[in-house]
């Protein structure tokens, strides 16, 4: 009975859309009658709605898997929260759990809590020490105020630092600068009830500009797969300022600050003593998560080759939910230096301090011990890079870059993590690139303290951390290729084979060094008794059909071995290899219309999640926007319109409810003056 | 399945509305051809003093003093005459060689000589352009900046008219600033 309805809300759907496009394509071709417009005939009003393009060019000379998200792709792709906007970087598996949790991973192990990767804010990391992953309901910003995410895949550890294991992504806002004028924009539809966000930017004197966003969205309960509503809704309010001051030709400084509160709706499996025989209750939570931070920014040019920054941060998030309430401020403070060494050099060092400071309550299911705890991390880092062979137009042909992070942090003292790429240009717009690289991933607070009972059919259970979980290890082989064939085309090519030591396991028995709990329940803790590879290739292209029309596929390709070390009892976490996709492709088409009408398509494939019971799935977002003049912009965006609703990926830790990702669609109205 | 049919023909459809899709131009332009077209439609909504033009076909002199950051998209784009005038692009490395100009394209690397340059222009009919920080402030005739990655500018209507040349209201109404900073020039 369900297959019947569903044929025929398909049949339905296929209806709409063929109708749609009939419509699109008879006002096309009665376009076409026109005789062919130039670009002298566009008046001065439509030039201004035209957007500076983006030239990709100088990613060609990074010798890494680098992908660039620009503010105008977001812009065009509709997507509200930073997530969203991840799933246009080609090789990120970005995994939508519910209507607020996400599972965001590149190269493997995804997971809510994937730990795997660094992800940061105008230089601010934004992944929680509690366990090494972003709490993704919180992230975010006015998203009209991104000016670009980097995203850069495999170990980025050189530069940044443990954490940065499999990738690192850099969220960068605009310069006040850039943000001069009011912005207000609203909207709403199925699942996003409503939303709005205002900018004001505005300038002190010549040499000062400041803006100030506030931005407020409330987002619908997405579906059980029984069809019925989730209990996840949510609504979140944030703000926050920039101000930049251009001191004259070689200081330059910024400081800002973002502020957000929240209210989320959530159903959690606790543990509840008091309630044989299954010890487990399911509650009903709104959580409130609330949060801020300051950042200020100096940096002082010397010389055109010769650069010093200096950056002071800090951040305080609250987390209130019955299953956990934390408490967590961190200061960070980050020294860089980069300058040229003679003709061939460029060095980067830099050091850094960062000290985090929690505060934990603890409930049966959650509980850490101790409850409160101070961490301290020291890092410096020096890179070379070494131009070893120019060509006679004095481009670089051939360049050497090695360099090492040395950390030293509370849970494992003293880590190393070396790092060497080559890069080889053998004719223009060629660029092939190969790497070798060591990092760590080191312990997080929950794997060092934490006791997290939950319930399962076979009774109670808790995980205990180990003060001597050690870190993560991973060597990567990486190669590339990158080239532009062609005035239109241009292709990117990325392969890779990781090997990994010392991954987190969960083994029977206590933990050596966690006191058991009050109550008797079986116990697990973890260990790093696991071990495997990874390889897999990513490529993506882009094609520009013609002037209005431009064409991005993109196909990944991903295996994951897994083996259990000698001694180990877990089977569990083998099952991991299952949690990623082995293919995943996308295709995104972008479209520019007569009288300033854009259509985009993103079209998403990703393979089935045999560990956890996710079948692959096809989806679609599509937006169509209508720049009417300078001033005001509309838009409809349609999201997962493939089918009624799918499901995406499965919690796992913390039990939470089973949801699946509703087709759904809204408006939007902007002005900008 | 119908699933697969559904995206099929969205795609179709996309695919279908590329082809046959005649446009003005796609959402974003490459910057230096954007403001290639401003130079043109400053031209068309300037006044230069009567004789400035004595035949119905005297050339358009664009003037790029200094770093060429157009290339060769300023004299691609730029490719019709404007009411019968064509254009006619030179460049210059010195202030001494732009003379005959009507509009000057100033590169932002001659920041440091800007007095200089504006001095040494002073009282000639030539629409000064440039990128450099405050060039209108400063007395250059229209400033281009960035906002949201779209191209503005400002404009200095006192030099503009201390130079002879009227500028049309319809260029006035577009401008995100006009200098001087007093509300009657608002």
């Amino acid at each position: 009975m369900e297959a019947d309805s569903r044929g025929r809300q398909w049949t339905r759907t296929a209806a709409r859309i063929s109708r749609i496009s009939l419509l699109l394509l008879a006002w096309f071709t009665t376009s076409v009658t026109r005789a062919d417009t130039n670009l002298l005939t566009l008046s001065l009003s439509d030039l201004m709605t035209k957007s500076i393009m983006r030239v990709s060019e100088p990613l060609s000379s990074v010798p890494a898997a680098v992908a660039v998200v620009t503010g105008n792709d977001i812009h065009r792709s509709g997507a509200r929260t930073i997530p969203e906007a991840l799933r246009l970087v080609p090789g990120l598996n970005v995994a939508q759990l519910d209507a607020a949790q996400w599972a965001v991973s590149a190269r493997g192990f995804n997971d809510v809590f994937a730990n795997k990767l660094l992800v940061m804010q105008d230089g601010r990391s934004i992944y929680t020490p509690l366990f090494s992953g972003v709490f993704w309901d919180v992230q975010g910003t006015m998203m009209e105020d991104i000016d670009r995410i980097e995203v850069v895949r495999g170990p980025g550890a050189t530069l940044w630092g443990a954490n940065a294991v499999n990738g690192v992504i850099n969220i960068i806002t605009k310069s006040a600068k850039e943000t001069q004028g009011t912005l207000l924009t609203a909207g709403g539809g199925t699942q996003y009830r409503g939303f709005a966000g205002a900018r004001y930017g505005g300038q002190l004197n010549e040499n000062t500009h400041y803006r100030f966003y506030a931005a407020y969205a409330n987002h619908n309960d997405a579906v059980l797969p029984n069809g019925n509503e989730a209990f996840d809704s949510w609504h979140l309010a944030r703000g926050g300022f920039r101000v930049d001051w251009d001191a004259g030709d070689q200081n330059s400084f910024t400081f800002q600050g973002d502020g957000y509160a929240g209210w989320f709706h959530q159903i959690y499996g606790l543990f509840n003593p008091a309630n044989p025989p299954t010890f487990s209750s399911f509650v009903r939570d709104e959580y409130e998560p609330r949060g801020g931070n300051v950042l200020g920014r100096w940096t002082r040019v010397f010389s055109a080759s010769s650069e010093l920054k200096l950056q002071v941060y800090y951040d305080r998030t609250e987390r209130e939910a019955v299953i956990f309430r934390e408490e967590r401020d961190t200061v960070d403070l980050d020294l860089q230096h980069q300058f040229a060494l003679g003709e061939r050099n460029n060095v980067v060092w830099g050091f850094g301090y960062r000290v985090t400071s929690d505060r934990e309550a603890n409930n049966p299911t959650i509980t850490f011990t101790p409850d409160n705890r101070t961490v301290h991390l020291f890092s410096a880092f020096v890179q070379d890079e070494l131009t070893m062979l120019r060509n006679d137009a004095g481009e670089n042909v051939v360049n050497l870059t090695f360099g090492s992070k040395f950390e030293h942090n509370d849970y494992t003292g003293i880590e190393i993590q070396p790092g060497a790429r080559l890069l080889w240009a053998p004719r223009q717009r060629h660029t092939l690139w190969a790497s070798i690289s060591r990092a760590v991933r080191t312990p997080s607070r929950a794997e060092d303290d934490i006791a997290l009972t939950q319930p399962t059919p076979g009774g109670p259970v808790t995980i205990y951390g180990n003060r001597r979980f050690e870190s993560e290890e991973l060597t990567a082989y990486e190669l590339g290729y990158r080239a532009r064939l062609h005035e239109t085309f241009s292709v990117d090519a990325a392969a890779f084979y990781n090997v990994y030591d010392n991954l987190r396991s969960i083994e029977f028995g206590p933990s050596p060094t966690q006191p058991p709990g009050p109550f008797p329940t079986f116990p697990l803790h973890a260990e790093n008794r696991l071990r495997g590879e990874t390889y897999g290739a990513e490529f993506s292209a882009e094609w520009r059909v013609n002037d209005r029309w431009r064409l991005r596929p993109a196909y990944t390709f991903f295996e994951m071995q897994l083996r259990a070390g000698p001694g180990s009892t877990d089977t569990m976490s083998l099952q991991d290899e299952g949690k990623n996709p082995q293919h995943q492709f996308s295709l995104r088409s972008s479209m520019t219309l007569p009288h300033n009408i854009d259509f985009d398509c993103t079209f998403r494939y990703v393979d089935n999640l045999s560990a956890i019971n996710v079948s692959s799935y096809v989806t679609a977002d599509v937006r169509l926007g209508w720049r009417i003049n300078r001033h005001w912009e509309i838009a409809v965006v349609g999201q997962n319109l493939v089918e009624n609703r799918h499901a995406e990926f499965r919690p796992s830790f913390i039990t939470t409810q089973t949801a699946d990702i509703p087709r759904s669609v809204y408006g939007q109205v902007t002005c900008r003056f | 399945m119908l699933k697969p049919i559904a995206s099929l023909m969205l795609l179709l459809a996309t695919l279908a509305g590329g082809i046959t899709a005649r446009a003005q131009g796609s959402d974003s332009l490459p910057e230096y051809q954007l403001k290639a077209l401003f130079l043109y439609n400053f031209a068309k909504f300037v006044d230069w003093p009567a004789g400035t033009f004595p035949e119905t076909n005297s050339p358009i002199i664009i003037g790029v003093l200094g770093k060429d950051r157009f290339g060769p998209i300023l004299d691609k784009t730029i490719n019709q005459p404007l009411n019968g005038h064509p254009f006619v692009i030179r460049r210059f490395a010195t202030v001494a060689e732009a003379d005959g100009c009507h509009i000057l394209f100033i590169s932002d690397q001659e920041t440091r000589r800007l007095d200089e340059i504006l001095r040494s222009l002073k009282g000639r009919s030539i629409l000064t352009v440039s990128e450099i920080e405050n060039f209108a402030r400063q007395g250059g005739l229209i400033q281009f900046i960035t906002v949201d990655d779209k191209i503005r500018f400002l404009i200095n209507n006192n030099a503009a008219r201390s130079s002879g040349l009227r500028i049309s209201s319809q260029l006035l109404n577009l401008a995100v600033k006009i200098y001087p900073d007093t509300p009657a020039a608002k």
